[in-house]
């Protein structure tokens, strides 16, 4: 209640430290940018335009097509990534939830393997072929 | 509330129907069967039901006879949408048993939408309603405007959706609770800026998804792009419900502001009926035609949220009831036609009565003449609207645009019953079986009978 009551009850002078602070933030780093640009010596070479790949040399063109088999299998371990995550409250709360919880995890699990039922159903983990 | 549950399970079922049965003609009886399914639960629900809101899931959701009502016309409607539709929806593509999974996917959050309680839940009906539909929309992966109706859909969507989030959380600022009933207190007192904000959040993210003007540029595209068999399902059925969820918001929670919402309410409905009428007159295709006229028709639905009044509840019914049928029927007979444009439908009525006919009378209806549903539609909409002091003026352009949509509805009818074409209009290989004619004769009796008993929708 105490933020809804600064929201509510709040002068728009109340503010005026946070734009203070934002004006200063955003001159601050113009003139940081704008100095090194204009003190800095410029040495350019082909090395230093090149993109920085952790030291390694780079290798062909990064934009090419590839096969969509990469993106459903990423997609989907992401997908059973994030529904294993709710495993861990779970586990957490595991006494206290007592049997309801017990049975609506068993719920969530059998909708979770019904999906995994259709996957392997459809053949979207099959890598060859 | 068994329907949600149902629709979800169907859902599923029809989903796993795609690994486990072989044959086309299986996986559509199976739809068809669960659409039977569904209806039945429906009613269920409507007997079970008393007049007295009951609610569900901690407050989540809220029934009552008025939402069971309205989910047994859905559900009733997604019915003969399944039964005139099931053909065309297999030869899409090959996916087939997943379209009818997404179908009752959407279904889930339509009914969500009904009877939500409590804004988290408005939110998810809208994305579990939203997302099959994005999917359906590029059902059509070969074809090129499909893509785009699909991905035009999708960031317009999910851009909506933001202002949806920020609208929400603005309203939580100012109120400190989700529940939409308990909003109704912010009436008393000077109402704070930042409710007032999340109220013209909500106005944009809701009127974004009911496809109201200036923020209906995406739908000619999207419906013109999708695949036909499910333009119908978009433009009806996730219409009606996107309108029973803004008008269930405003009703319950913003009522006691309405002095302040009312007048961008009738901005946008002078706006929609101005550019969904006058944009459809110059329209080539048919079905570009009835995405414009579906725009239109938003805009008469949204007298209902001006109008803080039972009879709106009453007019929402009868309008989605016949605004629904309607569709189904004229998009029934597009689908079968070999030429979407205006003259592809030269000298149809020689050719196939049935089908002429039933598109006439579901004209008649969208464009409100008397004896169809969407006269009454119509009036309940105005009536509704003129007892909670709407201007007149704004009443009269209404009038005024449904006169106009009455000429680019009749062009289709001219089409049909004075010009002849020496060619059949209709595809060579549209299956329009005995079934098929069967259901578009229901469905054509059914707006004329809502025409003669518009009461039958509101009692039964």
């Amino acid at each position: 209640m105490i933020f809804l009551d600064i929201a509510v009850n709040s002068k728009p002078m109340d503010w005026f430290p946070i734009l203070l602070q934002l004006g200063i933030a955003v001159a601050f780093a113009a003139v940081m940018i704008g100095a090194t640009q204009l003190l800095g010596p410029k040495r350019k070479t082909s090395d230093k335009l090149v993109n920085f790949e952790s030291g390694i040399e780079n290798v062909g063109n990064a934009r090419q097509p590839m096969a969509i088999k990469y993106f459903l299998v990423a997609i989907l371990f992401v997908l059973f990534d994030v529904e294993v995550i709710f495993f861990y409250p779970y586990a957490v709360n595991f006494r206290s939830l007592g049997w309801d919880g017990f049975l609506e995890v068993l719920l969530f699990i059998t909708l979770f393997l019904v999906g995994f039922v259709y996957i392997i159903k459809k053949g979207a983990l099959q890598w060859e072929e | 509330m068994n329907i949600i549950i149902a629709s979800a399970l169907l859902g599923v079922v029809l989903m796993l129907s795609g690994v486990f049965l072989n044959h086309a003609k299986g996986k559509r009886t199976l739809a068809i069967f669960a659409s039977i399914i569904l209806m039945v639960v429906a009613v269920v629900d409507v007997m079970q039901n008393t007049n007295n809101t009951i609610l569900h899931f901690n407050g989540l959701m809220a029934t009552n006879s008025f939402t069971a009502k309205l989910n047994a016309v859905i559900a009733f409607c997604s019915m003969l949408y399944i039964f005139l539709f099931s053909n065309e929806i297999s030869k899409v593509g090959l996916n087939d048993a997943e379209y009818f999974a997404l179908i009752f996917f959407a279904l889930t959050g339509v009914f969500i939408l009904t009877s939500y309680q409590n804004m988290f839940m408005l939110f998810l009906g809208i994305e579990i309603l939203s997302i099959p539909q994005y999917i359906l929309a590029g059902s059509d992966k070969r074809n090129v405007k499909s893509n785009e109706a699909s991905l035009k859909y999708f960031l317009m969507g999910a851009f909506s959706t933001g202002f949806l989030l920020m609208g929400i959380t603005l309203i939580y600022g100012a109120t400190g609770t989700f529940d939409v009933s308990k909003m109704a207190l912010m009436g008393s007192g000077e109402p704070s800026t930042i409710a007032l904000l999340g109220i013209l959040f909500l106005i944009v993210a809701l009127g974004f998804k009911a496809s109201a003007a200036p923020f209906h540029v995406w739908t000619p595209d999207v419906y013109d792009g999708s695949p036909t068999a499910f333009t119908p399902f978009m433009a009806s059925i996730a219409k009606v419900a996107i309108f029973a969820a803004f008008i269930h918001l405003f009703h319950a929670s913003f009522a006691g502001l309405a002095g302040r919402w009312h007048i961008i309410i009738i901005a946008i409905i002078v706006l929609t009926l101005l550019i969904g009428n006058v944009t459809a007159v110059y329209q080539q295709s048919v079905k570009r035609m009835l995405a414009y006229s579906s725009i239109a028709q938003a805009g008469f639905l949204l007298f209902a949220v001006y109008s803080l009044n039972e009879i709106s509840q009453k007019g929402i019914l009868l309008y989605g009831a016949s605004y629904m049928l309607a569709t189904m029927s004229i998009f029934a007979v597009l689908i079968k036609m070999k030429d979407y444009t205006f003259d592809g439908f030269n000298g149809l009525a020689k050719k196939q009565p049935v089908l002429a006919f039933a598109a006439a009378i579901a004209l008649f209806s969208l464009a409100g003449i008397p004896l169809t549903g969407g006269f009454f539609g119509k009036y309940y909409m105005l009536n509704g609207a003129m007892q909670n002091g709407m201007p007149i003026w704004v009443l009269i352009f209404a009038v005024l645009m449904a006169a106009i949509s009455v000429y680019y509805y009749f062009k289709v009818i001219q089409a049909m019953y004075f010009k002849t074409s020496i060619q059949d209009a209709t595809e060579p290989d549209a299956v329009i079986d005995v079934p098929f004619k069967v259901m578009l004769i229901i469905n054509t009796a059914l707006l004329i009978l809502l025409g003669i008993y518009p009461t039958i929708v509101t009692i039964f």
